[in-house]
């Protein structure tokens, strides 16, 4: 879906109509309830979740707006929140770290509909660019996606130097940076 | 930290794994509306996004699209066929009557389940607003106007140009149910810009928020019109209130 067809999601979203949200579903729904699982390792949990993240953008979708706004970004940040809450509820150290979610809106909010960076091209760009990733720097990644441990945690995790895993974890967000502003990384 | 320094850390700190310290730091550099850095904190957000690629895909079940749509459409009937019923529940009318028990049993469940989902989900809504107006309100560059008297509408708007808008009162008119009130932020110039659609309760109080960073440079007034209840993309009544904040 092309920027345009964003912006006109968003804007059937906005007014209302719940083929938006069908629209959504469509575009979305596969990668959201594929992180959902990733996450929980429950597929139960995960349709649950993935049902809770469509009703939550049709009950903000007075907030979103058509001109400035791509919904997919969002809807992922808000997606491994809620996936990391689901694991993680009872552990308020956690939640305190996570990003609150009205500041992940507020960002989704100010993206332009003709960013090149847009996320399907940018989910492409950074499989390729995981795929070259050594085991090392991707399971540092890992951890610090799929289980919001700080790089603290992932170097008692792995017994390795905290100095050593933040090298692990520079290189490997270099690539990533790199992939999603389409940048070719040796 | 100095950019360069921050600008290695965006990605952690938008997936929350940076230690809190330097989160913290970053977020009062943050605060102080440092465009290089927003910019940074956008591709960080959509980098993070793009990292959700690292999970193996799976195919979702089909009735989970099904349920999604449902969920947003909750006077719709299901399109899913009616289960055939077993012959053995005619054959065997002890079995077929706990079937009928389980089966309303286990639509009672669902029902309140459902019920629950819904009440949760307006719940959450309502904290995030809640959020939101907490954010408006603390923030150091907001401000408040006061506006109308006990015989008429009356309230307040709190404005901060990157926290957002924050409109509460009370003694609104009563409207249709078909209608909704729309607030809109009046440039000295140009058109009317939508600030959200809100109801009031029946006793005329409101609470309408608006997250997030706003052009507050060249508005002068802000203003409330009757609209149809999805909102319009401009003012079509006339306002029933305005309030200068110039």
């Amino acid at each position: 879906m092309d920027g345009q067809s964003e912006a006109q999601l968003g804007d059937k979203l906005r007014n209302g109509d719940p083929d938006a949200i069908a629209a959504a579903y469509d575009l979305y729904g596969r990668i959201a309830y594929s992180l959902f699982v990733r996450i929980t390792r429950d597929h139960s949990a995960a349709e649950d979740l993935v049902q809770e993240l469509f009703l939550r953008l049709w009950n903000r979708r007075r907030e979103f707006d058509a001109a400035r706004g791509a919904i997919g970004p969002w809807l992922l940040s808000i997606a491994r929140n809620m996936a990391i809450d689901y694991l993680r509820s009872a552990q308020t150290r956690f939640q305190s770290r996570l990003r609150p979610i009205d500041q992940t809106d507020t960002l989704h909010f100010s993206y332009k509909p003709n960013d090149p960076e847009h996320l399907m091209d940018a989910v492409k760009a950074v499989q390729a660019a995981l795929a070259d990733l050594k085991p090392n720097q991707r399971k540092v990644l890992e951890l610090a996606y799929f289980e919001g441990c700080s790089q603290s945690e992932i170097a008692v995790r792995l017994k390795e130097p905290l100095g050593t895993v933040k090298s692990w974890m520079r290189a490997a967000l270099e690539r990533v940076r790199a992939a999603v502003k389409g940048e070719a990384k040796p | 930290m100095t950019h360069p320094e921050m600008n290695e850390l965006y990605e952690l700190y938008v997936l929350g794994a940076l230690e809190p310290e330097l989160a913290s730091e970053i977020d009062s550099h943050l605060a102080d509306g440092c465009e290089y850095c927003g910019e940074r904190l956008r591709e960080a957000t959509l980098a993070a996004a793009a990292m959700s690629s690292m999970a193996e895909q799976v195919e979702p079940p089909k009735h989970l699209r099904d349920r999604v749509l449902a969920s947003v459409r909750p006077r719709k009937q299901s399109s899913s066929p009616r289960k055939q019923l077993n012959p053995w529940l005619y054959a065997v009318p002890g079995l077929a009557a706990a079937c009928v028990l389980l089966l309303a049993y286990s639509l009672w469940s669902r029902n309140t389940a459902q019920s629950l989902r819904d009440r949760i989900a307006v719940l959450t809504q309502e904290r995030d607003q809640l959020r939101s107006a907490v954010e408006v309100l603390s923030r150091s560059d907001t401000r408040m106007v006061q506006f109308g008297n006990n015989n008429a509408p009356h309230g307040r708007v709190f404005l901060s140009p990157n926290g957002g808008v924050v409109f509460a009162g009370s003694q609104l008119p009563q409207i249709a149910s078909d209608k909704t009130f729309q607030l809109w932020l009046i440039p000295a110039a140009g058109a009317p810009r939508s600030a959200g659609i809100f109801q009031a309760n029946a006793a005329g109080e409101f609470v309408n928020v608006v997250p997030g960073p706003v052009n507050l440079t060249d508005i002068h007034a802000v203003a409330v019109s009757v609209e149809p209840r999805q909102g319009s993309p401009a003012p079509t009544t006339t306002p029933i209130l305005v309030v200068s904040i110039g």
